[in-house]
């Protein structure tokens, strides 16, 4: 936002940069962490069941690679989408601190807890094995683990949620009241939780079967065990997972309805929307057969069988986070503030004003264009206007290149086109661009800016004229 | 004030105080706690995961098992330091990022994208440091692989401080911003440089102590080689202890008065500095307990507790004159920041209240209606009248003589063939019929 300084990402662009954190930490902490703990109590509660030595080891091989993701590098992703945020949004972040600031503290406490039991859980499991009388306490310990682990996603989705549905959260503007229980209690919070609490112990058991054929090379019997055990918890989440996931489709705004399709392929095979549907069908279709098929014959079953059914999962997990970010646009928290950090509520001081007036990282020189600002200063005041309102969704030459849209488009080089198209960036054409925040001067001063981006040096000069 | 060339607003949000006045102090009281303990696991992690690589290869070079299990019972504290390190830095994270957002979040960009070194850099290390661990028995007959991953597992530990130093110093001295600083010139500053070299001394001297406490406790075990790893623990304690911390007396007062003149003062005007003097006269308590009976290693288990005790109070103290030079520091230019925001707040209002009633007031639009709904829809930003923009000028399309009906159906599923050497028109399906009608109405009207 024009309160801070502006960090470019380029070529790889600041929501590809994002991406990329968060989908690392959703497939470790949903999948070794909140599903993982789920599925491994139940393998633990199994084996002492049925006093199975043999499977007790192998729910300690999986909990090996668990613990050593969801420790190294799904915590750390975990605290990096803060990082990342920070240095992209921080007006975003800032506001989600202030409105969450004690629900975030109380996550981190029960973090804390989550951690002590996962050390102990993971440090004892030897040191406990079946039969003994510490068993049962150890088992307790993994229990407790689970708990606290599905508690830190559960206030966690109430934040995600809050960013798509706010709900009535901001009781007045100004002076600025918000109502937290109403930020915590928003309309996709429990839906959304439903739906992930089964998506998760979906994909930590895909995980575990996968995990599991390379941990049976030696004994088939083994295999078949828990490629049953583990396929009847996957199976038994499909039907809830679909349910949650239909409610919280329905809490979202119907604007953002209309974007999910493009959420999930992209905006030039729009022409085709059946694509959408097709890719998912495909995927889930993919899954769930390499699923039956390990179930049914877990041992003819070729390791490839796994891996597929695992990368399908992958794919889904991604594709519905993706959408999800998507059709949230061109709002980073709904109604409230635009992706690139403006607030809604103050578009129309940024209009009148000027939004480089108030950007206290911009050089005074380049804070008011007129039109008589000389060629160079407008280029350059273009340049800030775009690093501070466009930069979070584009780049200049990489993702999103801001340059082969313009191309796409035809007019490049031409200003007072880009100008007309800037006047309408938040329209039915692309309605998940927010609308440009300031004067008609410093929309020049941007559409002069981007007119240099593709044309001969020349040109561009003669572009900035005003 | 003048001093601050440029001062970002604050939040436009209060903060989560539920208007209470005593919760303020209670987030600084947080924050030094938090802090600590932090910086305590952060502290055993550095000195801890060099110990294992030193002693390891000490092992190694004189073919002596007890080295080999010192360093093999240093990979212990170090997974536990790097889980709840790393697990106790979200807490002051949060803290700072609610009671400084401005200045922080600043700094962390000025700072980027190097910043994003204390997540990848971290996952990386710590990846390697579980490698090290796990393969210290499988790795036993090549030691120069299992040393070299050791190593870097070591010296990427020891690159993220840096990181977090040049960013911690860069918030708290807003003075110093200019338009273009980053990472490398916060790096390199003086007051940065000796910070971090009195952050990695203290980090010994920490571990130090936790190693006499180790080797305190491992001598009582069952096993003969950890009972001789332990002694080798207390007294390499002892020494870890004291040539960082006698070293620090030097570089302390060069971190301090590298700060800017006005937080310096601010900071003695409001007592901090008596901790100053308690910190160093703690600190030669100890020194002394220890050079006492430094080649006696039969210490008796009060006076390690003692000493222990001692070294939390000094680190308390030390933690909350870093607050209060932090809070010197900062305190104007959060003033600064929130009066600047509320101003911005208000203007904001005004300004939209403003352009509410304006639109309420102002006379229906003078344009073809026609026109008023292309421009609201966004179809200008592509069509202009008479020229081609990005799509074809509205008098051609016109030409074509389409009826209304067909418009309203191109516009929701286009058909750039229609229109060969233009880019495709993006389908609008969301664009309302009846508004449509009207525009279509309005582009046939210009033929
Ligand atoms: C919220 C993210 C976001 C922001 C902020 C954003 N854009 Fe976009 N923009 C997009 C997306 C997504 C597309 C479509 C990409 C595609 O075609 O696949 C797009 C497309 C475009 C296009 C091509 C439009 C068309 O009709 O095909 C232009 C031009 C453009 N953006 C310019 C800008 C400018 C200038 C700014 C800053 C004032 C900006 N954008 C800010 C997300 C954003
Ligand atoms: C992103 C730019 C863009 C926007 C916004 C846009 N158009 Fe177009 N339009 C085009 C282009 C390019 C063509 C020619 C190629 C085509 O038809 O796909 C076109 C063609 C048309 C045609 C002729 C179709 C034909 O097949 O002959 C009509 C009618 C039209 N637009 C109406 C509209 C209306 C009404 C709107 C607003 C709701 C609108 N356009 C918004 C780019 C745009």
């Amino acid at each position: 936002m024009f309160d801070f300084p502006i960090f470019d990402m380029p070529l790889v662009g600041h929501r590809l940069m994002f991406a990329f954190d968060a989908i690392v930490h959703v497939f470790i902490s949903h999948g070794a962490a909140v599903g993982g703990s789920i599925i491994l109590v139940l393998a633990q509660w199994f084996a002492i069941k049925n006093n199975d030595r043999k499977f007790d080891e192998l729910a300690y091989k999986i909990f090996f690679t668990f613990f050593v993701l969801a420790t190294a590098v799904g915590a750390l992703t975990g605290i990096g989408i803060w990082i990342h945020v920070n240095i992209i949004n921080p007006a975003a972040i800032g506001a989600l601190l202030r409105v969450f600031f004690w629900k975030w503290f109380i996550e981190w406490i029960v973090f804390n807890l989550e951690m002590i039991f996962l050390l102990i859980w993971f440090l004892t499991w030897k040191a406990r094995p079946l039969g003994t009388p510490g068993k049962k306490s150890h088992f307790k310990i993994g229990l407790y683990y689970a708990i606290a682990s599905w508690l830190t996603m559960a206030i966690i989705t109430a934040i995600l949620g809050f960013m798509m549905t706010p709900g009535n959260w901001l009781a007045s503007d100004f002076p600025t009241k918000p109502d937290y229980l109403a930020s915590l209690m928003n309309p996709s919070w429990i839906p959304s939780l439903g739906f992930r609490t089964f998506f998760s112990v979906i994909w930590a058991a895909s995980a575990a079967m996968m995990l599991s054929w390379f941990f049976t090379k030696q004994d088939e019997e083994l295999r078949a065990q828990a490629m049953r055990f583990f396929g009847r918890i996957l199976a038994a989440c499909i039907i809830p997972m679909i349910v949650f996931g239909y409610w919280y489709y329905l809490q979202f705004p119907q604007a953002a309805k209309d974007l999910f399709t493009m959420g999930v392929i992209t905006r030039r095979l729009i022409a085709t929307p059946e694509l959408a549907t097709i890719v998912t069908v495909a995927l889930a279709l993919l899954s769930l057969a390499s699923m039956l098929y390990l179930y049914f014959k877990p041992k003819k079953a070729a390791v490839w069988i796994a891996l597929v059914m695992f990368i399908a999962n992958a794919a889904l997990i991604s594709e519905f986070e993706r959408v999800r970010e998507f059709v949230r646009k061109p709002y980073i928290i709904y109604g409230y503030m635009y992706a690139n950090g403006v607030r809604v509520q103050d578009m129309a001081l940024l209009n009148k004003e000027g939004y480089l007036k108030n950007a206290a990282f911009v050089p005074e020189e380049y804070r008011n264009p007129t039109a008589t600002t000389p060629p160079e200063i407008r280029i350059k005041t273009g340049e800030y206007l775009y690093q501070m309102q466009c930069r979070y969704c584009h780049t200049i030459n990489g993702v999103n290149s801001v340059k082969a849209r313009i191309t796409n488009l035809g007019i490049q080089g031409n200003a007072d086109a880009l100008y007309q198209r800037i006047k309408g960036l938040n329209s039915a054409a692309t309605p998940f661009m927010p609308p440009f925040a300031g004067t008609d001067e410093e929309m020049k001063a941007l559409a002069a800016y981007l007119a240099t981006l593709n044309a001969p040096p020349s040109q561009a000069a003669a572009a900035a004229k005003p | 004030m003048d001093y601050f060339k440029m001062i970002p607003n604050d939040i436009p949000l209060p903060l989560p105080d539920g208007g209470l006045s005593f919760v303020e102090p209670v987030f600084h009281l947080l924050l030094v706690v938090a802090w600590v303990v932090h910086i305590l696991f952060i502290n055993v992690l550095l000195g801890a995961s060099f110990g294992a690589v030193y002693f390891n290869s000490k092992g190694v070079k004189m073919k002596n098992p007890v080295f080999d299990r010192v360093g093999y019972l240093l990979t212990t504290p170090v997974t536990i330091s790097e889980n709840m390190g790393a697990l106790w830095g979200v807490a002051p994270l949060l803290l700072v990022s609610v009671l400084f957002t401005p200045l922080f979040y600043a700094a962390a960009i000025m700072n980027s994208p190097h910043w994003l070194h204390i997540i990848y850099g971290n996952i990386a290390a710590f990846l390697l440091s579980y490698l090290y661990k796990f393969t210290w028995h499988t790795l036993e007959d090549r030691k120069s692989l299992h040393l070299v991953i050791g190593v870097i597992s070591v010296a990427l530990f020891f690159t993220l401080p840096p990181v977090f130093m040049a960013t911690v110093q860069l918030y708290i001295t807003p003075t110093t911003w200019t338009y273009d600083t980053h990472f490398w010139d916060a790096l390199l500053r003086p007051d940065t440089f000796f910070r971090l070299m009195h952050f990695y001394f203290a980090s010994f001297a920490v571990t130090g102590i936790f190693m006499l406490l180790y080797g305190f406790y491992k001598r009582k075990s069952a096993d003969e080689l950890d009972r001789q790893a332990g002694d080798v623990l207390v007294s390499t304690g002892k020494s870890w202890f004291l040539v960082p911390t006698v070293l620090n007396f030097f570089v302390g007062p060069l971190v301090l008065f590298s700060f800017p003149s006005y937080g310096l003062e601010a900071f003695f005007n409001s007592g901090y500095y008596w901790l100053i003097l308690l910190s160093i006269v703690l600190a030669l308590v100890m020194i002394y307990m220890l050079i006492k009976g430094f080649f006696n290693n039969d210490l008796s288990a009060k006076k390690v507790w003692t000493i222990v005790g001692l070294m939390l109070v000094v680190v308390m103290s030390m933690a909350t004159l870093r607050h209060g030079m932090r809070l010197s520091l900062t305190g104007p230019a959060m003033a600064e920041a929130k009066a600047k925001s509320l101003d911005f707040q208000q203007r904001a209002q005004d300004a939209k209240l403003e352009a509410e009633a304006a639109a309420a007031a102002a006379p229906k639009v003078q344009m073809a209606q026609g026109e008023a709904l292309a421009t609201k829809h966004g179809c200008l930003a592509c069509h202009s009248v008479d020229n081609k923009v990005v799509g074809p000028a509205y008098r051609e399309v016109a030409k074509k003589g389409y009826d209304q009906a067909k418009i309203v159906a191109l516009v929701a599923a286009p058909q750039p063939a229609n229109w060969p050497g233009y880019t495709a028109m993006p389908p609008m399906p969301q664009v309302p019929a009846e508004d449509l009608k009207v525009i279509a109405d309005w582009i046939n009207s210009l033929k």
